[in-house]
């Protein structure tokens, strides 16, 4: 397989196929058609129908500006928010968190948890915390690291970065993510003010 | 990673939705708005006569309330029903349980398979020596008429990445040795519920 071949496998597997929402969609079309079928064909050969007459409900839907507006109203809200949602849901890229792993001929994908906790942790050896003080959070762009230094330790917001950073730059993630630091105030501080 | 048609996923939530989209804006405006009732009813009146006379006009004989309009809705309905079927039953596939076929053989060796357990056991047997690795997963999927292998690990927590692929590597690059032949692959590293629950990765070896 050309290379190309396995990069458009790797594109499919930062994306979500939206698979459950389509298969939730097709069920629900298919059941719809299916009653509004069984109500036409119960109307032809003149039997009572099992819900509403095709008829009746096509003039109900042309009333629909004289029936009472606390009924038509909701329905049509919701009726409406359900379709943005579903066009959102077709439109937006739908981004699952994870990124690829660059620097080898292999096609590598990995989960933002993995390169969060593995940051934390480099971040947390090299600058000799306590488990806990250091927290990650990895997006599609950006990775946020938040350090609570022990009292009496100073602690550098750049230094924070640059390590983060030179962690990240050995994983040579696509897309490229941004490291942004914050230094908290140590815990003794903040218990005194 | 499956063969699941996404383009078609996404088109159908798009036309379902924006129909949606359409009808609940429109029967909010008619139920709150002067001009827009009026243009609903007068639109639904003007549908509603058209529909009737089609009706009438179409009718398969005195006798009946069937008219080839009535049919032809049927038909539309039944053909809704069968593509939403025929989508939901390809929903996802691929799975194939090849790694390598090799089909070109003639003479003596004939034709050769090589199924994915062969793989799967090779990775999964010389991934559980290793102690970052917490679990391993082999499958095939057929895509595009090519089979790629796919290998899903699980390590501990705080093991950095690029430790798992260089510890995945060696081993697909002796399957490939093994099988003459470079192997599609893709590796994914996950972090689930059992690298949080598992113990770190112990600092004294």
């Amino acid at each position: 397989m050309s290379n190309t071949g396995l990069n458009r496998v790797v594109r499919r597997e930062l994306h979500s196929p939206r698979t459950v929402a389509a298969a939730a969609v097709l069920v629900l079309v298919a059941l719809a058609a299916v009653a509004v079928g069984v109500e036409i064909v119960l109307h032809l050969v003149g039997a009572a129908p099992l819900l509403v007459d095709p008829g009746a409900a096509l003039t109900w839907l042309r009333g629909i500006p004289e029936q009472p507006q606390s009924v038509t109203l909701p329905i049509g809200i919701v009726a409406a928010v359900i379709g943005a949602i579903l066009v959102w849901l077709a439109v937006a890229p739908g981004r699952r968190p994870k990124h690829e792993l660059g620097g080898t001929d292999r096609a590598l994908i990995t989960d933002n948890g993995v390169i969060a906790s593995s940051v934390a942790e480099r971040v947390r050896r090299e600058l000799d915390l306590s488990r806990g003080a250091v927290v990650v959070g990895v997006g599609h762009r950006s990775a946020d690291v938040t350090v609570r230094p022990e009292p009496g330790q100073s602690m550098d917001r750049t230094r924070v970065r640059a390590i983060a950073e030179a962690e990240l730059e050995d994983y040579a993630l696509r897309p490229r993510v941004k490291v942004r630091a914050r230094v908290l105030r140590s815990a003794d501080r903040e218990d005194a003010s | 990673m499956n063969a699941t048609n996404r383009g078609l996923n996404r088109a159908i939530l798009f036309v379902v939705g924006a129909v949606l989209l359409a009808i609940g804006i429109g029967a909010a405006a008619a139920a709150t708005w002067p001009p827009a009732a009026a243009a609903w009813t007068d639109r639904g009146s003007g549908a509603l006569a058209w529909l009737r006379d089609a009706d009438r006009a179409t009718r398969l004989s005195e006798s009946t309330r069937a008219s080839w309009l009535v049919l032809g809705i049927l038909l539309l309905l039944a053909v809704v029903v069968v593509f939403a079927v025929v989508a939901l039953a390809r929903l996802g596939g691929g799975r194939s349980t090849t790694v390598v076929r090799d089909e070109r053989g003639e003479g003596v060796q004939g034709q050769v398979t090589i199924r994915q357990g062969f793989a799967a056991d090779l990775i999964t047997q010389a991934l559980s020596a290793h102690d970052e690795i917490l679990a391993s997963r082999v499958s095939t999927r057929r895509l595009r008429g090519t089979d790629v292998l796919q290998v899903t690990v699980t390590p501990r927590q705080n093991v950095s990445p690029r430790r798992v692929a260089e510890t995945v590597a060696p081993l697909l690059d002796h399957l490939d040795a093994l099988l003459g032949r470079r192997t599609p692959t893709l590796v994914t590293i996950r972090s689930g519920l059992r690298s949080r629950i598992a113990a770190d990765e112990s600092r004294v070896n």
